[in-house]
């Protein structure tokens, strides 16, 4: 039963690839999406919660399945997270709230969006259940839960017809959860022949059927269940898997202790539970998270920290991606091991400052508990644990604004007039004027885009409700409220930016060449950019080779860092949203450094049209000339309290820095360094660009070679060249 | 105005120049010319320019800026004579493609302290600074006076030396050097000359004063194949260390030369190519020094 991973791994990897459940079971999928449709036609009247409970009940009767011997985890039909059954559902009911609610904002939005100022989305991609509470209750006890708080309402007069739809619902998808669980458990009883493991999931979901999980396998197995349940049928991403050693050590004492499971089972079964997400593969990255601080002032940290770091290790996976909320408290044996990871190149790992969270929470009003236990969610987002949903509202183009006061509040490429109109180039007499210009069409976008968010959030719930969520919530069951529109404690939403430093590198390009210079004028520096240097070349190199760039430790450069960052987040943090909560300024763009790039023309920067531009707090590719202490200085100018939405450096070191013990240890400096000064989360890339040149050449050298991207990391050979040469760029100026 | 010396670098986040996490500040000036030095552009205390030609994109910037015309455009093409250059090093700022450093910059102790002080926020428990070079005691008075200013905001300093001074040098910043990093070339005194051109007497005479003043001293040993790596001269190495009780030796493999520095520095006759240390040869140069019971790595 034990000791057969190897020989597994290859199922274990195509399990979310392909179709591997058993077809006499039940529908194939798209039979299964042509019926759902068929099924829920007669039902267009009905609240948008009801259809979605009966769509989710339909698919778990009807879903293929499997339970193989080759896994210690169940196998669900819907595997495929790119045509999931409920997709129709969702496309067509939001195209009803953009029809009925926002038609009159959507056509500047979509100029928006078309130039590439921002990218916005109804997001329902950052929700995370309260996990300590399915742990205690399981299925069972949360469907209990749930009835409990509807009786209470009834016995008081308090169900509304909406709440009854509320209650309701979640009673309809909790027995659907159960129901889909009988079926697992009955196909694994019938299929079994004799095979041990089978027998022994058929044990596991009996128990899950019944109540808690009472062991580390099923409680494993109740977190994957949650998230296929969650994410694949739901259309609720479940963007943390938990605080994993915290949850799971009472479990893993227990085993250990009563003689269950040994030591080297409970590793076999974290590899397997780590692959189901090896093999989902998501770009992103799928998030869990280890450490923090009890109550009583000690780490969180204890042996299965180390042993899901050491599963994790023999992996060679780059997701899921596990965050590490590091203190002062931390063991520095588990940071070690953490950094030896890193420096091996098994890097989907983001260390989190729990101090700098902390005084960063209680700047934005959570309560001293609320800012130690936060979870860690999507790739270093964070919020209070289990009484806090928050979407990303919206990207922004801080290049964008930039372009804007250079064509007069016009998009250079599409020509529609989407910013404000500031004046034509000649009118910026003076650097001073050109910044006040920047600032002003900066602070449309903002305020667009916030307008724009404010409206659409106000319908999440009837695009897509959190039904398998809103169980998990005490306080959405409180309220009878949507747990992921309006009923959680805070309901909040980021807007979130990208090219932050090339934007700062591109005022100081101005600053420096047009007006301290005179080495170019506004006009010819415009007509550069609408070239993309072309004819320019030697002016470029001029800009490229500048010392004043973001990241460098520059006094004169970092003060209008600190000042931009200070306008951005002052118009955001705090307004209050269109779901009781408030916005909150985030400094981290996802993947859309790349897509918003795509959209933009040359910058004063040196940045050729399209190109990508910087991401999170930190600077160009490439540009950070003056090492890691100079990078971290300029970086931590800006005070990361004004960003409750995160606050993400990316580090770039040689393998030489940081080799044997003493690299160890200055690795271990450099976080606490950061830490020191406020700074949030922090990952690394340890490269020698002759590795990355040589890689480019013959990838299949390199097959296992990752990079950390945003917050996730990917194989070097799945990037474009372009972002490839990227990395390069910046590898170019770490040396030994 | 505090006293003014030459650096040709500030390495920031240098972790292997003593203890824990430290900021290095490269002085010019070397009294040895070792066949395998790294760092030909420390050798002389004067400012020296540096020319990669193959970085070089021919743009002609620097032609404009040399007062000496040290710098020519020739059909398109990039000539550089360094009989006329003077290393102001006006032309390093104008090169767009960063192929001319000058190496040489005075610097007063304050704007020295202003630089490491930069960094103290990284230094940790351990770390601190570290004078290097060329050979920093050549320029004694500005290290006295910068490790006095280190020593007076508590910074942890460390002086890496060849120990080719006058003992007056070293006993002068005696009290404000916490750790000496000692570079040990070899045992043998002719063969000293023939590989640094001066023979190791003060080298050794100055070690053993600086043990009997008790100073903290970890002795690096830059292995280059075929000059001091065979197990005769470790092992004198080892019997000589062993007697002064030194605290730590530390093998230092020799990577590839830096050539193209050389070249660019119009120093292609001073250059020797030795082939880099192999892995085995510094596990054995290691094990010499510890089966003799020092603390070696």
């Amino acid at each position: 039963m034990f000791s057969t991973f190897k020989q597994d791994r290859t199922y274990l990897t195509q399990k979310f690839r392909k179709d591997v459940c058993d077809p006499v079971t039940g529908l194939d999928l798209n039979t299964l999406k042509e019926r759902l449709k068929e099924f829920t036609e007669p039902l267009v009247g009905e609240s948008h919660t009801v259809i979605k409970a009966k769509a989710f009940e339909y698919v778990t009767k009807n879903v293929q399945i499997d339970v193989n011997p080759h896994d210690w985890f169940v196998s669900f039909g819907c595997w495929n997270r790119y045509d999931r059954p409920l997709n129709y559902l969702l496309k067509k009911w939001n195209s009803v709230v953009d029809q009925k609610h926002l038609s009159e904002i959507i056509p500047l939005i979509n100029e928006f969006t078309k130039s590439g100022a921002v990218a916005m989305w109804k997001d329902f991609d950052h929700s995370v259940p309260d996990w300590d509470a399915v742990f205690r209750l399981g299925f069972p006890g949360l469907r209990k839960r749930a009835r409990q708080y509807k009786d209470e309402r009834e016995q008081s007069g308090m169900l509304t017809d909406e709440a009854k739809i509320y209650f309701d619902s979640i009673e309809t998808v909790y027995s659907a959860i159960l129901e889909m669980l009988e079926r697992f458990h009955a196909y694994a009883l019938a299929n079994a022949d004799g095979n041990e493991r089978v027998l022994s999931v058929a044990r596991c979901l009996k128990t899950l059927i019944h109540g808690a999980p009472t062991n580390t396998y099923e409680a494993l197995q109740l977190i994957y269940t949650y998230f296929v349940f969650g994410e694949h049928i739901d259309h609720m991403q479940v963007r943390s898997l938990g605080n994993l050693d915290r949850i799971l050590y009472s479990y893993y004492k227990k085993d250990l202790g009563d003689g269950l499971f040994t030591e080297e089972n409970i590793r076999e079964f974290f590899a397997y539970f780590l692959m189901q997400w090896g093999s989902i593969n998501n770009y992103w990255g799928h998030p869990l998270y280890l450490g923090g601080t009890k109550e009583n002032g000690e780490t969180e940290i204890n042996e299965l920290s180390y042993l899901i770091l050491d599963v994790f290790d023999t992996l060679s996976i780059p997701t899921p991606k596990i965050q590490l909320k590091i203190n002062r408290n931390t063991p520095v044996p588990f940071v070690n091991k953490a950094m030896d990871m890193i420096r091996r190149g098994h890097s989907s790992l983001v260390f989190v400052c729990e101090p700098s969270v902390k005084r960063t929470m209680m700047a934005a009003g959570y309560s001293e508990a609320e800012a130690r236990t936060f979870d860690i969610t999507g790739c270093y987002e964070f919020g209070p644990r289990a009484c806090h949903n928050s979407t990303a509202g919206a990207y922004l183009n801080l290049l964008k604004p930039l372009e804007w006061v250079l064509n007069n509040g016009s998009d250079p490429a599409t020509g529609v007039a989407v910013g404000l109109e500031t004046g034509g180039v000649e009118q910026y007499t003076t650097f001073d004027s050109f910044y006040s210009a920047y600032i002003r069409q900066l602070g449309h976008l903002i305020e667009t885009s916030i307008q724009y968010v404010t409206e659409a959030e106000k319908y999440l719930h009837e695009i897509n409700p959190a039904i398998v969520l809103s169980a998990s919530i005490e306080n959405s069951l409180k309220t009878a409220k949507d747990a992921f529109s309006n009923g959680t404690v805070y309901n909040n939403t980021s807007i979130l930016c990208a090219g932050f430093g090339t934007l700062i590198d591109a005022l100081m390009a101005v600053k420096e060449f047009v007006y301290e210079k005179n080495a170019v004028s506004l006009r010819e520096l415009q007509n550069a950019l609408k070239n993309n240097w072309i004819g320019y070349e030697k002016l470029r190199l001029k800009v490229l080779h500048s010392k004043n760039k973001f990241g460098n430790g520059i006094a004169a450069v970092d003060t209008y860092a600190v000042a931009v960052a200070s306008f951005y987040a002052g118009k955001i943090n705090l307004r209050p949203n269109a779901r009781g909560g408030f916005y909150r300024a985030s400094i981290h763009p996802a993947r859309t450094f790349i897509t918003l790039g795509e959209k933009t023309g040359a910058t004063p920067d040196g940045r050729m049209s399209g190109d990508e531009m910087s991401k999170n707090a930190s600077p160009t590719m490439g540009m950070d000339r003056n090492g890691v202490t100079a990078l971290i200085k300029s970086v931590t100018s800006i005070d990361s309290a004004m960003f409750p939405g995160d606050f993400p450096l990316d580090v770039m070191m040689h393998p030489a820095t940081v080799q044997g013990d003493d690299g160890l240890a200055a690795m271990r400096t450099l976080l606490n360094a950061y830490m020191e000064k406020h700074g949030i989360a922090i990952h690394f890339n340890i490269f020698d660009v002759k590795v990355l040149l040589d890689a480019q050449k013959y990838p299949e050298k390199y097959e296992s070679l990752q990079v950390r991207v945003c917050g996730w990391n990917v194989r070097f050979n799945d990037i474009a060249k372009k972002e490839q040469d990227a990395y390069i760029r910046r590898a170019f100026n770490i040396c030994e | 105005m505090s006293t003014t010396g030459i650096i040709f670098d500030v390495k920031r986040f240098a972790v292997h120049d003593g203890p824990g996490v430290r900021t290095t500040l490269f002085l010019k000036g070397c009294p040895l010319r070792c066949l395998w030095c790294h760092n030909p552009e420390s050798m002389l205390v004067q400012p020296r320019l540096a020319y990669y030609v193959h970085k070089c994109l021919h743009c002609g910037e620097c032609v404009s800026v040399c007062p000496t015309h040290a710098h020519a455009l020739f059909d398109g093409k990039h000539a550089f004579d360094r009989s006329v250059c003077t290393a102001c090093g006006a032309c390093e700022e104008a090169c767009l493609g960063s192929a001319l450093k000058n190496y040489g910059e005075a610097i007063s102790v304050d704007e020295a302290v202003q630089i490491v002080i930069e960094d103290r926020d990284f230094y940790g428990e351990d770390g601190g600074v570290t004078l290097s070079g060329g050979e920093p005691l050549f320029q004694m008075e500005f290290c006295c006076d910068f490790l006095k200013q280190l020593k007076a905001l508590g910074i942890h300093t460390a002086v890496d030396t060849c120990g080719c001074v006058a003992w007056s040098a070293l006993e002068k910043v005696l009290s404000v050097a916490d750790i000496f990093l000692w570079d040990f070339k070899h045992s043998d005194r002719e063969e000293h000359r023939r590989l640094t051109g001066l023979p190791n007497d003060l080298i050794l005479e100055n070690l053993n004063k600086l043990v009997e003043c008790g100073a903290r001293i970890e002795v690096r040993i830059p292995l280059v194949p075929g000059c001091n790596d065979s197990e005769e001269n470790l092992s004198a190495t080892a019997k000589i260390l062993k007697k002064l009780h030194v605290e730590r030796v530390r093998i230092l493999p020799y990577h590839a030369l830096a050539r193209t520095k050389y070249e660019a520095l119009g120093m292609k006759n001073a250059i020797h190519d030795f082939s880099p240390s192999e892995p085995e040869i510094v596990l054995c140069a290691v094990d010499i020094f510890r089966s003799r019971g020092i603390n070696a790595e």
